[in-house]
């Protein structure tokens, strides 16, 4: 801490802080840094099984307490619920879509514009 | 019935006779340059080289017109202007049918039933300034809602905008106008948009308002967006919302939705494809 120990918090410590309670929204480093954590805390899960780090919480903070620190540490904590509830999601939508190609279902290019079909 | 049938016969008998007659034609046809070949290349001297059949062309040596008559009417000149024409009507055929299909696009969203997107609205930009749907008729715009607070989409979604801007910017300079929303007035206020977009592109227009106002204009692009309820003040949260590229025209008509299955790259082609077609005024400066 040093210098900045007189005064609480650096000004970094401070910026960090507020990206993590969401007063501010991340920079554009700021979220490489999270997606990045987030990206490693998700390889440890994948190491490990664990697919819902929200309902295993305390199987994947014993696995992977470190990542899962550091994924805290760098993202907002919305983003840290967020991210797991998609990864859940990410990975049942997988597994239903692999499931469909194996009862041999065809992928189906889905149209944005609103005209009639021809 | 006896009168058909004299005509009849004569008919089936020219028919009869008509292979019989075609394949004499052809083997004298095939004996004749048999035996012109011959002579032609092995015996003839150079003068007596040029052939009645083939009076046109006159041929510097032997092996010229050996080739020339192992090849017959093909040759490496033919070949080059056969891919020539070739390419370049399927060049064309191709560019027409995708000129149709984003003209057919386009009339179909002007005509009776079809949606209503967009409208009148009266937002500010991240420089405070008043913007309205006048301030971006003259022009296409790209118009995108998100927020500034959102974890992967929204960013994701703005680098390939500002991808999509570029590309259509490099061949209609100030053709498009790339518009962002935001559906969290309470939080993205013109300051903060200010900074989330310039880390995007300098030429993002980002546009916010009060909570009555977005949601005004969310309905007016029909654009689902959910703010959770009973947010204490500070408390973070994030904002469920639509995710699509909304293509309006000079006039502020909704042209076409583009989505995530399409990359930049292909997205700007629609765009220039629909900015082609425009007929209307546009704003120059």
């Amino acid at each position: 801490m040093g210098f900045f120990g007189l005064f609480g918090q650096s000004e970094e410590e401070k910026r960090a802080t507020e990206v993590r309670a969401g007063v501010v929204a991340p920079t554009r480093s700021e979220r490489q840094r999270c997606w990045e954590a987030r990206d490693n805390y998700f390889a440890c899960l994948d190491a490990n099984n664990i697919v819902d780090a929200l309902k295993d919480d305390k199987q994947a903070s014993k696995a992977c307490g470190k990542q899962s620190a550091q994924f805290e540490k760098d993202c907002a904590s919305q983003w840290v619920t967020y991210f797991k509830k998609w990864r859940v999601q990410e990975m049942q939508k997988k597994a239903r879509i692999k499931e469909l190609e194996a009862q041999g279902a065809i992928k189906m290019e889905v149209s944005s514009n609103f005209t009639e079909r021809s | 019935m006896p009168q058909p049938a004299a005509p009849m016969r004569t008919v089936i008998n020219a028919l009869s006779r008509a292979p019989a007659r075609q394949c004499a034609r052809l083997m004298s046809t095939a004996r004749g340059s048999q035996s012109l070949r011959t002579p032609a290349t092995q015996w003839l001297p150079k003068a007596q080289l040029r052939h009645p059949l083939d009076q046109r062309r006159t041929f510097k040596t032997v092996e010229e017109a050996k080739s020339r008559y192992r090849s017959g009417p093909f040759s490496w000149k033919a070949g080059i202007l056969f891919v020539l024409t070739g390419g370049g009507l399927l060049y064309y055929f191709e560019r027409e049918k995708e000129r149709m299909q984003a003209k057919r696009i386009a009339d179909s969203q002007k005509g009776v039933g079809a949606p209503k997107v967009g409208g009148p609205f009266q937002l500010i930009n991240q420089d405070g300034k008043t913007v309205t749907e006048q301030d971006l008729q003259g022009r296409y715009s790209l118009v995108y809602f998100g927020f500034t607070h959102c974890p992967d989409i929204c960013p994701e979604e703005l680098d390939k905008m500002a991808r999509m801007f570029d590309v259509v910017q490099a061949e209609r300079p100030d053709g498009l106008l790339p518009v962002f929303v935001t559906c969290d007035p309470a939080r993205d206020g013109p300051k903060e948009l200010k900074e989330y977009l310039a880390e995007f592109h300098p030429s993002f227009i980002g546009l916010t308002g009060t909570y009555d106002q977005i949601k005004a204009m969310c309905k007016a692009y029909r654009v689902y967006f959910s703010t959770p309820s009973q947010v204490k003040p500070g408390q973070d949260y994030l904002v469920d919302h639509s995710i699509y590229f909304y293509l309006m025209d000079p006039e502020g008509d909704f042209v076409e939705a583009l989505g995530r299955q399409h990359s930049p790259d292909q997205a700007a082609k629609i765009i220039l494809g629909h900015m082609k077609e425009w007929k209307g005024p546009l704003k120059n400066n």
